[in-house]
């Protein structure tokens, strides 16, 4: 099995290639789903700021999910009332702030911000920029008292730690944990903390004493996406960085799905000059095909996997492609069965053709009226080969029995109430015809036993690339992933330059082969 | 599976793919195609070149040639109607004379006028032409076979395929027919294939639907050690055919006529693989052995003395 790496090999290769690493982008980066009827659920979420305005200039912040490259949202929602909106980015801490700002506002004002979003898990990677982050003054506190209890504390994690990764751990334990088991530094730990220090303030210090050993630390907010409910409440967690691997400690439980709004301590809103502001966030989810949500994903990476598929197009023709992509499937596999297996068939391609009209009837029926068809066909070529009529006028002759056959099977199997009737009309009438002239042919010039031979192995072939065309696994692979073409492509022409024998061939020669 | 692979691929068989990718494709330019798919071509060009082929009688293009039908086919010793564009002996008609107001075929049965017409109307129809193009159809003197193969032949015409590479005659056998092949010489419908040495001409062993067998079927005479005479006009014939058609990779058909000697029936630019069962070796040895000399230009009869010394 000698293959020549020639020019053509390249360009196979080439064309493989290019196909796997576009299909690769959109299964890895864009999240296309690789088998059929993948569903994933989309968040509905909605944040509510309601209060009353005072006639006093008014200015509310919020925090808002960054609307980056690396988690972009295409449909955002902002009800904003009377209210000016200026939406203001902090790159240092990569959060994005809405900031709402009214005059003279009076009564009750509700603002209201909305996205979708599928949520991130514990596996989501990151930024690289996170894990990079610069040098930072620590400990951060001025109080001298607090500061010396800071240092201590954290020259005591180092040396009962091996590594940062077990520093983090004790951190995380010292801090969230039971308080009996560190009486030797009890008084620095209560110097720092008190029962009063929310969930905020201790992971700021665990934020900070794992800054302080040069280990990238975040706080994040968010809410976990666990439920569809109208009052969901706002989490806190720690997000950080030890040797390439990511970590998140979640002090109220780990979600199995979360979405981050915002990074750091502050509160998730600040307003000045309003009164009894009451903030709301809700979800709701939503069952969506998983291929649906990666085909509306947004930014470059959205219109990279749109540009490799049939999204873009009207519903129709989108149904057209959708049976149309799956016949070079077909092609590429009766292109294995003639150079490799050593199939023979009437025609080239007649195989897929008829492949392609099983769809509407069915593997067994298609079968079976095809033998049916091609039967009848020869019996009156037979006929006509003794009125010695010229090849086109005879041709013609047999289709239009062909047509009058299958309308008569379908008036006659309406009658027995069979669907089959309706499917046949798309039988390929002139496909059907010369299959019928090419196996009356071979069965003069040759044999009978050659034109049954031939029939019957195109009749396999047609159920071979039936199957796999027919396929809900190749069906979904080459709709949502039409870069495959370029595989089947580059696979057709590895195929064209095969010089070995086919297996067909094993038989003809084995006289040869001591 | 994998060993009997392996045995073919060690004992120099080559598929159709490889016939196809490395000889027919690489070295048969398309356009030079009709030199050899179009057999008036073929004796057009071959006649100055000092290859004989049959007599033409006539020729058929349109309805108004089929009115001069009569006057081509007024030959009572025989004549042979072929579509010019026909491959694998498709729709030939081959007549030995006059028989009852129509005419004996070879194989015996009689035909008419009117059914000659439609036959050869069926040729200009292109049932028998690659694609199905229009075709024309040629009338030419039949040939006499020589006796020579008399004894290893049932009815029909015998004939000599040589493979020709680059002009360089690599590969020959005889092609016998027989009952099951109703007088075709053809491999595949059951014609006996008898591997021709290069270098004398003589038939070694020989085959029938990819068996070997040491017996014509139907006459039980051995295959072995028969001697064509001509060899060495016939090996000349086939070297030229490379200058004729520019074709570097062609299977050379030719017949041995009673008074005429060796004559060039037709030429095949997709010559079969079969040749290398009745050879009973693979073709890619000696292939490539010749490909490696091909290149220094050589005259015919440098090349036939070259393809004996290659042979042995």
């Amino acid at each position: 099995m000698k293959i020549k790496i020639g020019h053509a090999a390249m360009l196979g290769l080439a064309l493989v290639a290019a196909g796997v690493a576009v299909l690769l982008i959109k299964a890895t980066v864009l999240h296309y789903p690789l088998t059929p009827g993948v569903r994933t659920t989309l968040w509905d979420f909605e944040l509510y700021i309601e209060f009353d305005g005072r006639n006093q200039p008014a200015r509310i912040e919020a925090y808002l999910p960054a609307n980056d490259v690396e988690r972009a949202f295409p449909q955002e929602q902002f009800y904003n009332g009377s209210f000016g909106l200026s939406l203001v980015g902090e790159p240092a801490t990569r959060n994005r702030k809405a900031v709402w700002t009214y005059r003279y506002p009076a009564n009750r004002k509700v603002l209201r911000y909305a996205v979708q979003t599928l949520g991130e898990t514990q596996s989501t990677p990151l930024p690289l920029a996170f894990r990079e982050s610069g040098p930072e003054t620590i400990p951060a506190e001025a109080d001298p008292v607090k500061r010396q209890a800071f240092i201590v504390w954290s020259g005591n994690l180092r040396q009962r730690s091996a590594d940062n990764r077990s520093f983090a751990d004790l951190a995380i334990a010292d801090t969230f944990g039971d308080r009996t088991d560190r009486e030797q530094y009890a008084d620095e730990i209560a110097a720092l903390l008190d029962r009063a220090t929310g969930d905020v303030g201790r992971l700021e210090l665990v934020r900070q004493l794992l800054r302080s050993q040069g280990v990238p630390a975040r706080i994040a907010g968010g809410v976990y996406l666990a439920e569809a409910r109208r009052r969901v409440e706002l989490h806190r967690w720690l997000e950080y960085h030890i040797d390439g691997e990511d970590f998140r400690y979640f002090p109220d439980g780990a979600p199995s799905r979360f979405f981050t709004i915002w990074y750091g301590s502050k509160p998730l809103i600040d307003a000045s000059g309003v009164d009894n502001l009451e903030m709301q966030i809700a979800l709701s989810g939503r069952e969506t095909a998983a291929a649906d949500i990666a085909e509306n994903a947004p930014g470059p990476a959205g219109t990279f996997g749109r540009a490799f598929g049939f999204s873009g197009l009207p519903l129709t023709t989108q149904l057209v492609y959708q049976v149309l992509v799956t016949i070079p499937v077909g092609i590429a596999l009766l292109v294995f069965l003639r150079q490799f297996v050593g199939f023979n068939t009437l025609g080239t391609f007649m195989p897929v053709l008829i492949g392609i009209a099983f769809r509407e009837t069915a593997l067994l029926n298609g079968v079976l009226l095809f033998s049916l068809l091609v039967a009848l066909g020869l019996g009156l070529r037979f006929y006509l080969e003794r009125l010695h009529l010229l090849l086109v006028p005879r041709l013609a002759v047999v289709l239009i029995f062909i047509v009058m056959a299958m309308a008569g099977f379908a008036i006659l199997m309406t009658g027995a109430n069979q669907a089959i009737g309706l499917s046949i009309s798309l039988f390929p009438m002139v496909i059907l015809t010369m299959t019928i002239e090419r196996m009356s042919i071979v069965w003069e010039e040759n044999s009978a036993s050659e034109a049954i031979k031939q029939g019957v192995g195109s009749l396999i072939a047609a159920a071979i690339t039936y199957l796999a065309m027919t396929n809900d696994l190749v069906e979904h692979l080459m709709y949502q992933f039409p870069e495959l073409l370029l595989v089947l492509m580059g696979l057709c022409v590895l195929m064209g330059r095969y010089t070995g024998l086919r297996l067909s061939e094993l038989w003809r020669f084995k006289a040869l082969s001591s | 599976m994998w060993n009997t692979y392996r045995a073919l691929r060690a004992n120099g068989v080559i598929g159709i793919n490889e016939r196809n990718v490395k000889y027919v494709n690489a070295l048969n330019p398309r356009k030079l195609l009709v030199r050899v798919d179009d057999k008036l071509v073929t004796k057009d060009l071959a006649a100055p070149a000092g290859i004989p082929t049959p007599e033409l009688y006539g020729v058929i293009r349109d309805a108004r040639d089929m009115k001069r039908l009569t006057e081509f086919i007024d030959h009572p010793d025989g004549f042979v109607i072929k579509p010019a564009q026909g491959s694998q002996g498709k729709g030939i008609i081959v007549v030995d004379g006059p028989l009852k107001g129509g005419w004996r075929l070879s194989s015996g049965r009689r035909i008419d006028l009117e059914a000659m017409k439609f036959q050869i109307n069926n040729m200009l129809s292109g049932m028998y032409s690659l694609g199905g193009q229009p075709d024309k159809a040629l009338i030419e003197y039949r040939v006499k076979f020589d006796d020579v193969f008399g004894k290893v032949s049932y009815r029909g015409v015998p004939d000599i395929r040589v493979i020709v590479l680059k002009g360089i005659p690599v590969f020959a056998m005889l092609r016998l027919p027989t009952a099951e092949s109703d007088g075709k010489a053809n491999l595949h419908k059951g014609g006996v294939g008898a591997g021709l040495s290069i270098a004398t001409g003589v038939t070694m062993r020989a085959m029938q639907h990819d068996q070997f067998i040491e017996f014509h079927p139907d006459t039980a005479h051995p295959l072995e050690n028969i001697q064509t005479p001509y060899w060495d006009d016939i090996l000349l014939m086939a070297a030229k055919s490379y200058e004729v058609t520019g074709l570097g990779y062609i299977g050379v058909d030719v017949v041995l006529d009673r008074d005429k000697g060796p004559m060039l029936l037709e030429l095949n630019a997709r010559p079969g693989i079969s040749i290398q069962i009745a050879n009973r070796r693979g073709l890619r040895f000696v292939l490539e052995g010749a490909m490696a000399l091909a290149d220094t230009p050589r005259s015919p009869e440098e090349r036939v003395a070259l393809a004996k010394t290659l042979a042995r």
